[in-house]
């Protein structure tokens, strides 16, 4: 595509586009990261590589049984769900009222596994996934939308609506609610709360995990790509609020749209600045974020 | 009261025991390159003294004044960068190159501190992490001035010589040694006086309570700061000693996550807010690390027919298992967390006080 014969206001829908469908992922990895958070008070720190372990996971299925992508999530949400509660069980579950440093380094050190055991085997090469529409695009009104990003955004928007009914009309999802609100008074209503943390880091990790078979046909599939969206989530949970679904889709779609813009009108090069800056002002002038209630 | 008078103070309630065991290991270790004449040997222990001065000078920030610090590869990469760009691309020679590390990291240290010592806790980790991130891919996008992703490769290191004595020209292993094992004992010695004297009080102060501390008339945002220059300082010494040592920086190994979460873990394995504790991490990670690396592992499994060589296995990990020195990082935080939350160093203190409580 030549960007120069292009329209200034054609451009900047175009990117503001691509912004928000690349937006839609980064949504599903924060809100994965702002439950979990909500209900164990826990920052994960392996965020970034459960998400990878979600790319490999796509791509084995696709390579060794032709499974599409976008059809291997069936398969990545159980999967994921269950290594979620996993984890939970075995290891943050010891750690619920340890210092918040001690949890840090706890995740940081599960992350550090997952990505090592990876490269143990699957090498730290960078792994391409290319299905035949993996750089296809239509056009709509003069505007190019690349169709896998199309799809994920659509996936993506499905997903987070069958979330929100899960946690606002469900028994379930109103018991996490409880727990994430007042551990103790959940605690005392008869909500069986070390259920509900297993059951939310499970979400977590299976929303992680299927953001990374969302990402899988567009993005290089290495071991070490999680730390980027381990930073990248808190970015988004941090502006959204901590702990606030809705502020977590919000903040996934406005990072996606700085960084397309930011790639498009200063640089590919500095587009990740212009992020961390972003974060660093929240952090300072908002610490709440834009739709949190407090800092803790 | 001076700030002499003070350490002078303090080095006069030294026991005398201890001192003695110190002076004797220094002893032993001034005297090991020419006894063990192993290039290999020299490497390892060079290594372990990065190590300690990493881990030292993060344990001054995190360990003593409470600040987890999960960023420090800005100040070790400033120090990295700055003496090796000085020496490629000026022809400074790298103690001039240290010296105006110190003086980067230090300013550099006093604007990300004027930022992420408004937040505490989790949110204090996290801009920390953002604004080594910021550090990191400023390295990679000004490529004028630091070669971008390419790295800088040291070509040669200016001898080192007074007048017209020669007193190095750092073709062999062994004044890096030394280099290294004053540096390390430099660093410990500072922990020591950061832990006895009245400034490392405030720190401690700060650490258990900053409200109270601040209460009692100690100005946290002051004495965070001090900690932090301190604290970068010596993470910026262990960057340039990194850069001429390796002789190659570039922003994804000195600049990384990997490298602030590196220098955490030496500190949090061994044992956090005491003076040997980052020593002790050293000594548990270095080689362990190495080991796999050099592939000593894999060899010990085949040579003691645990794994056959020529079996998908053995092939397997002869290939793989050097690319995941990393792995043992994270396998050793996971089980100092959950099962010696006071480090390698606290869990052998307890098992023996345990043994003598036992014994009386």
């Amino acid at each position: 595509m030549d960007s120069s014969s292009l329209q200034p206001l054609l451009l900047f829908v175009q990117s503001l586009i691509s912004g928000i469908l690349v937006g839609g992922v980064y949504a599903l990895i924060g809100i994965g990261l702002t439950i979990i958070f909500g209900v164990m008070r826990i920052i994960n720190f392996a965020h970034g590589d459960i998400m990878m372990i979600g790319m490999y996971l796509t791509f084995n299925l696709f390579t060794l049984a032709g499974v599409d992508p976008f059809v291997s999530i069936a398969v990545c949400i159980p999967v994921m769900f269950l290594f979620g509660g996993l984890l939970q069980k075995l290891f943050i579950n010891r750690i619920l009222n340890a210092l918040p440093q001690n949890q840090i380094l706890l995740t940081i050190g599960l992350g550090l596994i997952m990505s090592n055991t990876m490269m143990l085997i699957y090498t730290s090469d960078y792994k391409i996934l290319t299905t035949d529409y993996s750089s296809s695009s239509f056009s709509l009104m003069g505007i190019s939308i690349s169709q896998p990003l199309a799809i994920s955004f659509i996936i993506t928007a499905v997903i987070t609506a069958v979330l929100y009914w899960f946690l606002m009309k469900t028994d379930m999802g109103q018991a996490i609610r409880a727990t994430a609100q007042d551990r103790q008074a959940a605690q005392l209503m008869g909500i069986n709360v070390k259920r509900m943390s297993i059951i939310a880091f499970g979400l977590g990790a299976a929303l992680a995990g299927t953001a990374g078979a969302l990402i899988s046909p567009t993005y290089y599939i290495f071991p070490q790509i999680g730390s980027t969206f381990t930073l990248k989530a808190f970015v988004i949970t941090v502006l959204g609020g901590m702990g606030s679904v809705i502020g977590a889709t919000l903040g996934g779609i406005l990072i996606g749209i700085a960084e397309s813009l930011g790639a498009v009108y200063i640089s590919s090069g500095w587009k990740e600045v212009l992020v961390y800056v972003i974060f660093l002002l929240v952090l300072l002038f908002k610490p709440s974020g834009l739709l949190g209630k407090s800092r803790m | 009261m001076s700030i002499f008078g003070e350490i002078i103070g303090t080095i006069r309630r030294v026991s005398p025991l201890p001192l003695l065991t110190f002076l004797a290991v220094t002893g032993a270790l001034l005297l090991f390159p020419p006894l063990v004449d192993s290039p290999y040997a020299l490497h390892i222990m060079i290594l372990i003294f990065l190590s300690v001065i990493m881990g030292e000078s993060w344990n001054i920030l995190g360990g003593y004044t409470g600040q987890y610090s999960v960023g420090h590869a800005a100040y070790f990469g400033a120090g990295a960068y700055t003496t090796m760009i000085l020496m490629q691309f000026r022809e400074v020679p790298p103690w001039y190159g240290m010296l105006a590390g110190i003086a980067v990291s230090i300013l550099t240290a006093l604007i990300i501190g004027s930022i992420c010592f408004r937040l505490r806790g989790p949110y204090f980790v996290l801009a920390s992490i953002a604004a080594t991130e910021i550090l990191r891919l400023t390295a990679l996008n000004l490529k004028d001035f630091t070669n971008g992703a390419e790295g800088i490769l040291a070509t040669d290191i200016p001898p080192l010589q007074f007048g017209s004595f020669l007193v190095t020209d750092f073709t062999t292993k062994d004044p890096f040694y030394y280099i290294g094992l004053v540096f390390a004992l430099a660093v410990i010695a500072v922990t020591w006086i950061v832990q006895h004297s009245k400034i490392g009080y405030c720190f401690q102060a700060i650490r258990e309570d900053q409200d109270a501390a601040h209460s009692l008339g100690i100005n946290p945002s002051l004495y965070k700061n001090l900690s932090l220059a301190i604290s970068a300082a010596f993470t910026s010494l262990a960057g340039s000693f990194y850069a001429v040592y390796i002789g190659f920086v570039d922003p994804t190994t000195v600049l990384s996550l990997d490298m602030s979460v590196q220098i955490v873990l030496i500190c949090i394995i061994g044992g956090i807010g005491t003076i040997f504790g980052p020593v002790v991490g050293a000594l548990v990670l270095v080689p362990l690390s190495e080991a796999l690396r050099s592939n000593i592992i894999t060899q010990g499994l085949i040579t003691a027919g645990l794994v056959n060589e020529d079996s998908p296995v053995g092939q397997f990990l002869k290939e793989n298992l050097a690319h995941a020195h990393v792995l043992i990082y994270g396998i050793l935080v996971v089980v100092v967390i959950l099962f010696m939350p006071d480090g390698v160093l606290g869990f052998l203190r307890k098992i023996l006080t345990g043994k003598r409580r036992k014994a009386a």
